[in-house]
């Protein structure tokens, strides 16, 4: 099954003057369970084509289907209750709320789900920390952590409520080199344990080494589909206006 | 007693009141940690309400410490909290006094001094006449009271020159100054008192005069004497009262006093009176309601000063905090939450400012009504005093309330901005 379907999507916003058109007609299908870069040049289109994916942006048009979802005519609220229980994100600047503590930061999204009790949210905030090795850290505001360590309380925050789809933006970009290849084989560790769906924009080259799907996206539009397997990635360079997907199947190499 | 909750509210409700309750006490959390993280601005904000709440305490402080002296000066000098005559005496007994004469004494009147709360019981006799001295007359209106009792029921009554009343049964009297002063009176002199008896006819006895008083009523020192209840009654030829005067421990106690006492007493044809209903606290009344609207326009010029100030700081904590309001609602939160997040800190900024204003304020009025504030005699009052500052608990407890209104207020336009926000420009801003 599809976790993120894109038909026919385009984004156009007001820039000054002239309006941008930062996606251009986007087809795209991804299957459950990938560990997927898009990359790109900055301007690219590809932050904007991360936000219509995370429901926080809206198309001007197409349709957007996020797990079994189609996003068009929800409302703001409806909308916020999907990311709530869906989507996880990581940001390139960590965006962890600095009068919280790690294990706070945490579990602020398991608030705001009622069939919770304090029990469950403490021990799956445990559960989360132990997973990215700060379960010493708990207690220590961000104020007190090293930017690979935030980065990985983030982490933990976007994996607690247990969505279908964790999306990052950069998540490396405000890393040290060393620190950032830690972050990321964190996130393919978890995405290979518990097949959570990992899609981050990056333009980093090793960042991209990492994935085993990848969207290269120019001027709005989706110009490279890569499948990687057994290490090798099969490239697919895809022609304007034409459907576009990674499934397995379809990007297979056209040589 | 868990089980009687339980019973009484269904499961359902119970959890979402519980859940109510979790997040009011989370944004509360949240919103007191993000308010003092920012302890510059906060203290900016801070300073103008403890300011504005200060200054509403001292002015309305000010204001209660008048109308309370202004009230039980009245009650203490002459009203008492509860008047006990026959009915009809307030409306006729200024024509016809004689008719609405009361026993002195009954079961009654036992009955009344046997609560806990009466301090005394006055008996007072009202009566008119004319008073002459030499070739001077002049009207007046007479209290025949017992003196001993009295030393509690008009505790408020200043002698000026001279002495108080020395006995139920002495010949003499107390003048009030505006009197005295008509008709040149001195402390020592004789003058002649002439009434309309009980009989119909005239009476007129030689009494001296022993004192000069004066109560914080003008009006009533330009035309009153006392005079010892069996001199009075002498003097008019009756044996009866018009009066029982009854003074409590405590003003506040006039109500439920009243509740216990109405159903007791049984003297057919006897009316009580709180002293708020009486004629002679009219003035009182009316000064009341006419300064409360002008403290109300001074809290109102007070609360519009806080939000003018604060609401800029307000505006800046959104504006710093974009990125972070983006995150909010990229992980989920709805609008409204953010809203309510804003409006929390905002509370919690005006409860701080309330609270620790109100110390500021109750330390200031302690310090001012210490040094005294020297006034003018008010319009229809005699002399000249020193004011105080009285801050009551309700002032307190205003004031706060005031104050977390205006601060929410004052956070009102900047959360609701902040809710609006577009989500992907939001992050932008992240650091």
């Amino acid at each position: 099954m599809s976790i993120v379907v894109l038909e026919h999507v385009s984004k156009e916003y007001r820039l000054g003057d002239h309006m941008v058109r930062a996606l251009d007609d986007v087809t795209l299908s991804f299957e459950s369970g990938v560990f997927l870069a898009i990359a790109g040049p900055s301007g690219s289109g590809k932050s904007t084509l991360l936000n219509v994916i995370g429901c926080i942006d809206m198309p001007s048009s197409g349709r957007v289907v996020i797990a079994g979802h189609d996003i068009s005519g929800q409302t703001p609220d409806q909308l916020a209750s999907l990311r709530a229980r869906t989507i996880g994100f990581v940001f390139q600047t960590f965006n962890l709320f600095p009068v919280l503590t790690a294990e706070e930061n945490v579990e602020y999204p398991l608030l705001q789900m009622e069939e919770l009790d304090k029990v469950d949210r403490r021990e799956r905030v445990k559960e989360m920390l132990e997973l990215v090795q700060l379960g010493k850290f708990a207690k220590h505001r961000p104020s007190q952590l090293s930017g690979g360590q935030r980065q990985r309380v983030a982490i933990a925050r976007a994996l607690v409520t247990r969505p279908e789809l964790v999306l990052a933006d950069e998540p490396t970009a405000n890393l040290d080199h060393k620190t950032g290849e830690g972050i990321l084989a964190l996130m393919r560790d978890i995405n290979r344990r518990y097949k959570t769906t990992f899609i981050f924009s990056t333009h980093d080259k090793k960042v991209i080494d990492a994935a085993d799907r990848l969207v290269g996206i120019e001027d709005g539009t989706v110009r490279i589909l890569g499948v990687r397997k057994e290490g090798q990635w099969a490239i697919t360079n895809v022609a304007r206006r034409a459907a576009a997907t990674t499934d397995t199947e379809a990007a297979a190499p056209k040589r | 007693m868990l089980s009687f909750l339980e019973r009484l509210i269904p499961v359902h409700r119970r959890e979402q009141l519980e859940h109510a309750w979790f997040l009011a006490r989370q944004d509360l959390m949240l919103a007191s940690r993000n308010v003092f993280r920012q302890r510059r601005r906060t203290s900016v904000s801070l300073i103008a309400i403890i300011g504005g709440v200060a200054a509403m305490l001292l002015a309305s402080g000010f204001f209660e410490w008048n109308y309370d002296t202004m009230r039980e000066g009245a009650i203490r000098a002459r009203i008492g909290h509860v008047q006990i005559t026959r009915e009809g005496f307030a409306e006729g007994g200024t024509a016809d006094p004689l008719r609405y004469l009361m026993a002195e004494t009954s079961e009654d009147r036992k009955l009344i001094e046997a609560f806990p709360q009466v301090d005394t019981l006055a008996p007072r006799l009202s009566f008119t006449g004319l008073i002459s001295i030499g070739d001077s007359t002049t009207s007046f209106a007479g209290e025949g009271v017992d003196p001993e009792r009295e030393k509690k029921a008009s505790g408020a009554l200043t002698i000026l020159s001279g002495q108080d009343l020395s006995g139920i049964d002495a010949n003499e009297i107390t003048v009030g100054q505006g009197l005295a002063d008509n008709l040149k009176l001195q402390v020592g002199q004789t003058v002649v008192l002439l009434a309309n008896t009980g009989s119909g006819g005239i009476n007129a006895i030689e009494v001296k005069v022993a004192g000069i008083f004066a109560t914080i009523t003008k009006a009533y020192d330009d035309f009153a004497l006392r005079i010892p209840l069996k001199t009075s009654q002498r003097l008019l030829r009756v044996t009866g009262v018009h009066t029982w005067l009854v003074l409590l421990e405590r003003t506040g106690q006039t109500d439920s006093f009243l509740d216990k006492l109405r159903p007791l007493l049984k003297t057919p044809g006897l009316s009580i009176v709180p002293w708020y209903e009486t004629a002679a606290a009219d003035f009182y009344n009316k000064t009341v309601s006419l300064f409360s609207k002008q403290v109300l326009v001074v809290k109102l010029m007070i609360a519009f000063i806080i939000v003018l100030s604060i609401s800029n700081t307000m505006m800046t904590n959104v504006r710093e905090r974009y990125g972070e309001i983006g995150t909010l609602m990229a992980l989920g939160d709805t609008r409204a939450k953010v809203l309510r997040r804003f409006l929390a800190e905002g509370a919690v900024l005006g409860f701080a400012g309330g609270v620790i204003g109100s110390i500021v304020g109750v330390g200031a009025a302690r310090f001012i009504s210490w040094v005294g504030i020297p006034m003018p005699p008010p319009p229809g009052m005699a002399n000249s005093f020193v004011a105080g500052i009285m801050v009551t608990p309700g002032l307190v407890f205003e004031a706060i309330f005031l104050s977390v209104t205006t601060a929410v207020l004052a956070g009102l336009y900047p959360a609701w901005k902040a809710s609006r926000l577009n989500i992907v420009d939001a992050l932008r801003h992240a650091r």
